[in-house]
């Protein structure tokens, strides 16, 4: 059977067996941080924390250090400068945040040229999943599943805080401390994304499948289901296609995604343009 | 429950939203805060609930400072409706639920107790038949006391409403004024904004003037006149219904 067989045949290869399994991971933890993302309106919060974690990945490189340590300290460091720029000039955050992540990007552009060794400018901006080496997969599961256990720990503070941190403060939560934790969170999510489908995408994966999930459902926890599944799918999927189409990995897994966001968009059972015009 | 306003100053970026506030409001109260838009009410309610730091002075609730009242659930607020993100993906149930997340354990996981609460919170609010209702499939009177029914839930003793009336039928409108003089009867200190002025003299018992700082405030008897309508809208409003007899004459 040549459909079974364009399943199996790739699981020969032991790098395709580790591809596939880590994405899934990826994706499941990216799909949960998204539903977050996308309620509380924070995907271009996402697209700067992304790009700003470029000199933090060459750093580590350099220095020999893991990349996740590089790419989390630059994360934080960004959201901190957008942060401080906000508060103390009159500048409005929007342009705070174009100019802060271009900004460190640029420098982790000159950093790579720069670099004495040799980094691969197009496994940092375009993930390289195929060739994950051992301790990048040890890096990836223990960030995401610290992720994963965060979130199911804080889920109802952290969707009080993003539907109503009026009344979360009220009832004595602290809300800074929310914020922050969040913007951890998208830190780490980032790190575990750019595995998968590299710095320039990975807003992608921290965007769509809550979008998704976003048009099929009015119940959280069904949210994060559909998240989840839409997210593994398109990331899986995507390594299928990209092996045997030799395309790339991240730009497969991101059209699938998006892809399903216009299926859902158009078929969507309550808020589908179909269900909207007719 | 008292509310004690000493002083406050409010400033953002320099310009002065309020100044120099001084309001005390004993337990057992409904006061109607009455005041021209930016006239600071949402100033003064956001330093009421600790969102904003005074540049001078303080806020006691029950004699207590803001962060330690916060602490013990003891202030309630139910926003406007535009504040609020009706496509967000919760049902009345969980926003009700919600006003009990100060009393759970840190995952927040609900007791028998709570549940019980928020089941008599929604019947008291009439919105138990609508539960599993995703909020913005609510009609503007069910919103309002989806949010109500979460202040009740919440047991706080100091409740904040701002313009619970805008967008609201006349059915729904009694019944949250009923409610609201209920809560009172308990020894609730409820404060509220308003553009309905001819309302207030019907429930309220306690008027708050308010432009740019606290003008007057005591019993509605007393106070409700023209001159302080005068003094706070900068204009004399002929179709009000105040207290004082010469006003009417």
């Amino acid at each position: 059977m040549a459909v079974v067989e364009w399943f199996t045949a790739p699981l020969a290869y032991d790098f395709m067996v580790r591809a596939i399994l880590i994405s899934g991971f990826i994706g499941i933890v990216c799909a949960v941080l998204s539903c977050f993302m996308t309620l509380k309106g924070w995907a271009l919060m996402g697209d700067a924390v992304s790009h700003s974690v470029t000199p933090g990945v060459v750093l580590a490189n350099i220095l020999g250090l893991p990349f996740a340590i590089g790419a989390f300290v630059f994360g934080v460091g960004s959201v901190l400068a957008i942060g401080f720029i906000k508060s103390h000039t009159r500048i409005k955050e929007d342009t705070v945040i174009g100019l802060v992540f271009t900004g460190f990007f640029a420098l982790g552009l000159v950093l790579i040229s720069k670099s004495p060794s040799n980094i691969d400018l197009k496994h940092i901006l375009f993930g390289n999943v195929l060739g994950i080496s051992t301790p990048d997969l040890i890096q990836t599961l223990i960030i995401g599943t610290f992720t994963l256990v965060m979130v199911s720990i804080l889920k109802k503070d952290l969707l009080l805080f993003c539907f109503d941190p009026i009344h979360a403060r009220s009832i004595g939560l602290n809300v800074e401390f929310l914020y922050y934790v969040l913007l951890t969170l998208l830190s780490l999510t980032i790190v575990v994304a750019l595995q998968a489908v590299g710095i320039i995408l990975v807003v992608a994966m921290l965007v769509t499948p809550g979008a998704i999930a976003y048009l099929l459902t009015d119940r959280f926890d069904h949210m994060i289901g559909y998240a989840v599944l839409s997210a593994v799918f398109s990331n899986i999927m995507g390594i299928y296609i990209s092996f045997h189409f030799d395309a790339s990995t991240g730009g497969c897994i991101v059209v699938l995604q998006t892809l399903l966001f216009l299926v859902a968009m158009i078929f969507a059972p309550k808020y589908g343009l179909l269900k909207r015009k007719f | 429950m008292s509310i004690q306003v000493e002083n406050l100053t409010v400033t953002y970026n320099g310009k002065v939203a309020l100044h120099g506030a001084n309001l005390n409001l004993k337990s057992g109260a409904i006061a109607g805060l009455v005041g021209m838009n930016g006239s600071g009410k949402s100033t003064l309610f956001k330093a009421i609930m600790g969102f904003v730091t005074p540049s001078s002075g303080r806020v006691l609730i029950n004699d207590l400072p803001m962060r330690l009242a916060q602490k013990q659930g003891l202030v309630a607020y139910i926003p406007q409706a535009e504040e609020v993100d009706w496509n967000f993906p919760v049902s009345v149930a969980d926003v009700v639920m919600m006003g009990r997340y100060g009393y759970m354990n840190f995952l927040r996981i609900p007791s028998k107790s709570d549940r019980q609460v928020v089941r008599d919170s929604l019947e008291k609010g009439q919105m138990w038949n609508f539960r599993d209702r995703q909020i913005g499939e609510l009609s503007g009177g069910q919103k309002k006391r989806t949010f109500l029914a979460r202040a009740l839930a919440q047991q706080g003793k100091v409740m904040l409403l701002d313009e619970p009336f805008t967008g609201v039928d006349v059915k729904t409108e009694k019944a949250i004024i009923e409610l609201l003089l209920e809560l009172k009867a308990q020894g609730h200190t409820i404060l509220i904004s308003t553009h309905d002025l001819n309302s207030i003299s019907t429930f309220c018992d306690q008027v708050v003037f308010i432009n740019q700082t606290i003008l007057a405030y005591g019993a509605t008897q007393d106070i409700f006149t023209q001159e302080n309508l005068a003094r706070t809208f900068g204009e004399i409003l002929p179709n009000i219904q105040t207290n004082r007899k010469q006003d009417r004459e």
